[in-house]
């Protein structure tokens, strides 16, 4: 089989025992990687009442056919399992040089199953895999770890740590690679950790078997020298992401201090620009690709030591900092750092920790919580002290480590209403009262509130901000295509921002495998993902799927109180016309639950048949579901 | 004035490029801002993060000179 590893490696923790079995090309060409080999997986083999946790849980890593090619930038591999801060389907992807180390060594995905009794690292050097001990490793943060492992083992391994929050169980932890790329979301640290697995260490030193190798030559150099000279290269290239902070305040969708509004005072202490002149030090790229998106930074603050990170992009600088008070890039990327190492998701956690300084300011957790600290907005040591404590489950700390949605339902007091999270995972950094598609994208995404799943910002610009008319497709088309660059998987920014069409990806899984595949191929296996994490999520939460997409009051009822979006608020009527809308043009009946007709057309029958052994299958829909579910955004005519 | 607008992606299909694939060549009278430009094209300028021109971030209150080349930057979805 040409343009995959060839081979799935199964490893029993408890056992030790370590199987290895060819890559089925009908497995592969059906799910095509990562996104996709996790949700099969997990949905044929995870119990419903797995603790996520607990030793029934797979931890899964796989790339996908587009890792390790050029492709471009096929730097992305996955990390998945059933999630801790939703219970649902969790997959989370990450850049660097890890996925296609491993694709050269020849591996399509790795599935760990059971508890190791003791602290372990995944060691794979080609051929070789072992399980070695990692005792003198427990403890030490993510970025330390990487530093030491590379000394003990070489600088040619690719490591991927988790730091003291996933050893924990922290549910928001995250798993670090390359000094600062991260599999973030979804707690994907956290199962690592509950495996008992600190690391994972991979060379590879194999070719990829590709079916045309001078066709897909010829097609990736073509993209290289028609995307140097794109116009949207140079601004990437010299500030990253950040530079949307500015946007995103002149635009009312910025966070600041968890929400509460939406422009945040002293944002250009925290801007692209800031970062630039006071922090960057240098550019940074994944394997295969040539924007350099990433900005390894200094952080300099006063009685701290310096701190060395890749960071920060834009949803650090929302989180960490407009959503807790901070209007200095320092402190920003020194937070940044402390995410890192202790290995916790920027995003949750720097929502988390907005979340509970609002709740200081109400008085509801008070310094006594705090072993006698406070929790200030803007404030950096403050941030330090109580993130520790998440990261430690220390005291008040562990009621937060379980996430946003789990703190307030242990707090009470009103709490959840200013919760900013989806199924239980906290939200990307765009407030969403101003942007109706975006607040239906969080609610309805499969693993909890990520705009990685659908960013439809620019939908509601287009399509007109105070209307849920004509959202609803357009957010199924973005959780299509987007997604499917996690199931490929590749970056996504070569499309998003310097014009590489999917066509141009998919012609490239053509030249690597030799497969007739076209996009419509493509897009259906990422439908299909979706259904089929939509199945599992029902069959894990029970039903019906409307009572799982739920809106933050905040985001429904609380009118933006200041700046650009003053007194904007989406309003329940109109969230509940976008789900309506939303299920009839996904082929799902009212209540949310996908119907037999839908999960047949997309070669799901099992699922069709264990929804309705639950009493969880949709009810058909007079006149069938809609031929064609998704709809791209057409800009409005000038 | 002549300035000359660069952009890619559905900015470009708003631009109408007819100077090469990306980029259009738009008179003006006066001496505008990046705003008044767009609005002057009739792009909405919320579809616009920034200009970037000489190396340089450029707010849509920045005048552009005589001849000057500025790529627009749309939103981008974070990461």
């Amino acid at each position: 089989m040409y343009g995959y590893g060839g081979t799935i490696v199964r490893i029993n923790l408890e056992t030790g025992e370590i199987g290895r079995s060819p890559t089925p090309e009908t497995f592969a060409r059906e799910w095509l990687g990562a996104r996709g080999f996790v949700a099969k997986t997990i949905y044929d083999e995870v119990p419903r009442d797995a603790d996520p946790l607990g030793p029934e849980n797979l931890f899964i890593i796989a790339p996908g056919v587009l890792t390790g090619s050029f492709a471009p930038c096929g730097s992305k591999v996955g990390f998945g399992c059933v999630s801790p801060l939703t219970n649902g389907h969790a997959d989370s992807n990450m850049g660097g040089h890890l996925g296609p180390e491993l694709k050269f060594a020849g591996y399509d995905m790795i599935v760990f199953e059971r508890i190791s009794p003791k602290p372990v690292y995944l060691f794979v050097d080609d051929d070789t895999i072992e399980l070695r001990p990692a005792e003198q490793y427990w403890g030490m943060g993510s970025l330390d770890l990487e530093a030491r492992m590379k000394k003990d083992l070489g600088e040619d391994f690719q490591i991927a740590t988790i730091g003291p929050a996933g050893e924990n169980g922290v549910a928001f932890a995250c798993i670090t690679h390359d000094f600062g790329r991260q599999a973030g979301r979804c707690g994907v640290g956290a199962v690592m950790g509950s495996k008992k697995i600190k690391a994972i260490a991979v060379r590879g030193t194999r070719s990829l078997p590709v079916h045309d190798l001078p066709g897909l030559t010829k097609h990736t150099y073509d993209i290289i020298q028609r995307t140097k000279t794109h116009p949207n290269m140079e601004p990437w290239q010299k500030y990253g992401t950040a530079l949307f902070v500015s946007w995103a305040n002149e635009h009312g969708c910025f966070p600041s201090r968890n929400f509460q509004t939406t422009v945040h005072e002293g944002w250009e202490g925290i801007s692209g620009e800031k970062l630039a002149e006071e922090v960057l030090v240098t550019h940074k790229a994944c394997f295969g690709c040539w924007m350099n998106c990433g900005k390894y930074s200094r952080a300099r603050i006063p009685g701290k030591p310096d701190a060395y990170l890749e960071g920060p992009e834009y949803e650090t600088i929302a989180l960490c900092g407009g959503s807790c008070g901070m209007t200095d890039i320092h402190h920003v990327a020194y937070a940044n750092y402390l995410c890192d190492n202790l290995g916790l998701d920027t995003m949750s956690g720097g929502n988390i920790v907005g979340f509970a300084m609002e709740c200081f300011q109400r008085g509801i957790i008070t310094q006594k919580d705090l072993e006698g600290h406070e929790l200030r907005w803007g404030n950096i040591d403050d941030f330090e002290h109580f993130l520790r404590m998440i990261a430690a489950r220390r005291g008040i700390g562990e009621t937060f480590s379980h996430g946003t949605r789990a703190a307030a339902q242990k707090l009470g007091r009103g709490t959840i209403e200013f919760a900013e999270q989806a199924k239980g995972m906290e939200f990307s950094g765009y407030d969403t009262r101003w942007y109706s598609a975006q607040l239906l994208s969080y609610c309805t995404s499969d693993i909890g509130a990520h705009h990685n799943r659908s960013w439809a910002i620019t939908a509601d610009i287009e399509l007109g901000q105070d209307t849920p008319v004509g959202k609803a497709p357009v957010v199924i088309y973005l959780q299509h295509i987007r997604p499917l660059f996690d199931t490929w998987p590749c970056c996504r920014l070569f499309w998003g921002e310097l014009d590489v069409t999917p066509e141009e990806h998919a012609e490239a899984i053509k030249y690597l495998t030799g497969w007739a595949m076209t996009i419509e191929e493509s897009m259906r296996v990422s439908e299909k993902i979706w259904n089929l994490t939509r199945a599992h999520y029902l069959e894990r939460n029970g039903g019906p799927g409307r009572k799982h997409d739920v809106a933050p009051l905040r985001q429904l009822e609380e009118r933006i109180p200041n700046g650009p979006a003053e007194g904007r608020k989406v309003g329940t009527e109109n969230f509940e016309y976008m789900l309506n809308d939303y299920y009839a043009n996904r082929g799902w009946d009212r209540d949310g639950n996908p119907t037999r007709e839908v999960l047949e057309l997309l070669g799901l029958k099992h699922a069709a048949d264990n929804l309705e052994k639950r009493g969880l299958l949709g009810k058909p829909i007079p006149g069938g579901i809609p031929k064609v579910r998704g709809q791209k955004l057409k800009p409005k005519a000038m | 004035m002549v300035v000359y607008l660069r952009s890619g992606g559905k900015l470009r299909d708003r631009l109408k490029p007819d100077v090469d694939q990306y980029t259009r060549k738009f008179e003006i009278g006066g001496t505008p801002t990046l705003r008044e430009i767009l609005v002057a094209m009739d792009i909405p300028f919320a579809l616009v993060a920034f200009g970037f021109s000489q190396g340089k971030v450029r707010r849509l209150d920045y005048r552009p000179s005589e001849g000057e080349v500025v790529t627009l930057q749309p939103p981008v979805a974070g990461g």
